[in-house]
């Protein structure tokens, strides 16, 4: 018994594999996000669909020989010669992906999303109106449009950088290697010539790019970005934090990896890698967080409470009102 | 499968008694076996999106039911792409981290290439996107979104009853908008905060939503237009978000070498005083006295001090 999926698939799979004569076992799993296994065995349903009436001249045929070969022949189908509509699910997965790079890229990608999801919205029809959204944070236009010339030139540029974890202004000299979209943000990967390492910044922290014209040498590809890798750092340590009402909204904002109601408030564990960053998130929270453990972690955020408050004093400036 | 081919080449209504004769597969059911295979076929059908027509070639005897299937509605109509738009669909198909819509976007281009469309992917260099939805409520609701199926969940621990027009991803969070039934008014809901158990309340389809511009309801979630002004001492090149926010301005008082006074505008409160706190000792609230004593109040708090 085919499932509803496999259904779906196959009302895909026939057309395609009328374009495509004689398409590779593999490479045609490939494009349906399938295994060649499963491929296989819709093919095999294939054999008992066709005409009405079921005679044997009335069913699709599949070339057994051709198979063997890895290559799949379909006969017998001409009726089903063009794909079924896109789902409204379909069509809107594929446009929200588009919409996403369309923001990230130069304008003239821009434009290709644009009239790309125009022609998808106009085949579709109008029954499914846009009821999905992107909004993100991409910097301006022209910083892209200068890191997507360095990029495609292979050109070294300085950037002003805004920092996110240190909260300071840098001027780091950088080779631009790729600009990608993570959870709504645009990211610049490229090579820090001061560091000697691949770095990431986010590109609505880039204050300024200068293109120097001095070309780049091959670093080959930067390292993947992996959305487990907090999980992998060597020297992070765990921290477990109980929160206040007033501070549980940081929880949708930093990956925690447990969270457990206590009766004082929300025990959440993190794993910090940077000191400063956990120093940052203290104060800023401040009698919102209701305990720290280990407490020696709270250290750093303290001795900066006390550094603040001995400044102020300093400059005989009152905290009373 | 069947089914719906017998149905497209039909050109006219199929009468039920006719597919159980000539559908491959219907013949040898009984009676109560065939309308209950031939039931859920059909509806299966529908939810793939194949229309399924249902009619009568009688005028005289509408009664006699029939089934059919329009191939102008069944099928993808004609459709070209230019080189830099195939390029981008190519990319489109990337994009997606969570696995369902990634599925749903993989499918959506294997059909285009079965309607003859070549995506090339991996032509551009140097250009990657991701969109994530990790909250777990989020399949739920965007199936009930795409269906237009009224559902019920508990946000921040109450029970809602909510008709969902539209969902809207922004800056790595998702959210959803959508009539909520208790209130009778339009809300805007963080996905983050929906509980995972959300519950169908009505068939796909039950509801319309209205021409609403929902990216005015969604604008709420924008930080509020700056409506007071502090001015700041911060250190060097420290605290970028606030510097950049604000203009130097002459101090009043003294600062320590390596400080700059800024005039910065804010909405509230409450956001100034923790961006300073977390600053620590880069940057201090020169005036007004109210910002600088709610400050003064949070760091002594953490400081050990009272």
């Amino acid at each position: 018994m085919a499932s509803k999926e496999q259904v779906s698939r196959l009302f895909a799979l026939v057309p395609y594999l009328q374009a495509h004569p004689a398409a590779e076992l593999a490479a045609t799993a490939a494009v349906f996000g399938i295994a060649v296994r499963q491929l296989v065995a819709d093919l095999n349903v294939l054999w008992f669909c066709g005409l009405p009436g079921g005679l044997p001249g009335d069913l699709m045929e599949v070339d057994m020989d051709s198979m063997e070969a890895g290559r799949i022949r379909l006969s017998n189908a001409e009726y089903l010669a063009r794909p079924l509509r896109f789902t409204p699910d379909e069509a809107l997965s594929l446009v929200v992906a588009l919409r996403t790079l369309g923001d990230l890229g130069d304008p003239a990608l821009g434009d290709a999303v644009a009239s790309a999801v125009a022609k998808l919205e106009r085949a579709q029809g109008t029954q499914h109106p846009a009821t999905i959204g992107v909004a993100t944070a991409t910097g301006s236009a022209e910083i892209r449009r200068v890191l997507n010339e360095a990029i495609t030139n292979k050109t070294v540029v300085d950037l002003t950088y805004d920092g996110l974890a240190r909260a300071e202004t840098t001027t780091p000299t950088v080779e631009p290697s790729r600009l990608a979209m993570r959870d709504g943000y645009a990211y610049l990967d490229a090579w820090s010539v001061d560091r000697n390492d691949w770095r990431v910044y986010r590109v609505d922290r880039i204050a300024d790019v200068r293109p120097t014209g001095r070309p780049a040498p091959d670093r080959g590809e930067p390292p993947r970005f992996d959305p487990g890798w907090l999980d992998q750092l060597p020297d992070a340590a765990e921290v477990t934090l109980v929160l206040a009402e007033s501070a549980r909204w940081i929880t949708e904002y930093i990956p925690i990896r447990h969270t457990q109601p206590t009766p004082q408030g929300l025990q959440v564990t993190l794993l910090v890698s940077d000191p400063a960053w956990l120093r940052a998130q203290l104060l800023r929270l401040g009698s919102g967080v209701l305990r720290v453990e280990p407490p020696q972690a709270a250290r750093s955020a303290q001795e900066s409470a006390r550094e603040a408050l001995a400044l102020y004093q300093s400059l005989g400036l009152a905290l009373q009102e | 499968m069947n089914l719906a081919i017998c149905l497209l080449l039909a050109r006219r209504y199929v009468e039920k008694s006719h597919i159980r004769t000539v559908v491959e597969g219907y013949a040898g059911l009984s009676d109560a076996a065939f309308e209950r295979t031939f039931e859920r076929d059909k509806d299966e059908l529908r939810a793939m999106g194949v229309p399924v027509e249902t009619g009568s070639n009688n005028p005289l005897f509408p009664d006699e039911v029939g089934y059919r299937i329009r191939r102008e509605e069944f099928e993808l109509p004609p459709i070209e792409f230019n080189a830099s738009e195939t390029l981008v669909l190519g990319l489109a198909t990337r994009v997606w981290e969570s696995a369902t819509q990634a599925d749903q976007a993989l499918a959506a281009v294997a059909k285009l290439r079965a309607a003859g469309v070549e995506p090339d992917p991996g032509r551009v260099e140097g250009l990657s996107a991701s969109v994530s939805a990790k909250e777990p409520a989020f399949d739920t609701l965007w199936q009930a979104t795409v269906e237009r199926v009224p559902v019920s969940f508990d946000y921040r621990g109450e029970g809602r009853r909510v008709e969902p027009w539209a969902m809207s991803y922004r800056r790595g969070a998702w959210y959803l908008v959508g009539f909520d039934r208790g209130r009778q008014d339009s809300r805007v809901f963080k996905v983050a905060r929906v509980d995972a158990a959300v519950t169908p309340i009505g068939r796909p389809g039950s509801f319309q939503p209205p021409k609403v511009d929902v990216e005015g309801l969604l604008s709420s979630l924008e930080p509020a237009a700056p409506d007071a002004e502090a001015v700041l001492a911060i250190r060097g090149d420290r605290a970028p978000g606030l510097r950049r926010r604000g203009h130097r301005v002459a101090s009043s008082v003294a600062l320590p070498p390596g400080f700059v006074a800024y005039q910065v505008a804010y909405a509230r409160q409450g956001d100034l005083v923790g961006e300073v706190c977390a600053a620590g000792p880069d940057v201090l609230v020169l005036d007004p006295l109210e910002v600088r004593a709610a400050v003064g109040r949070q760091l002594a708090g953490l400081a050990g001090v009272s």
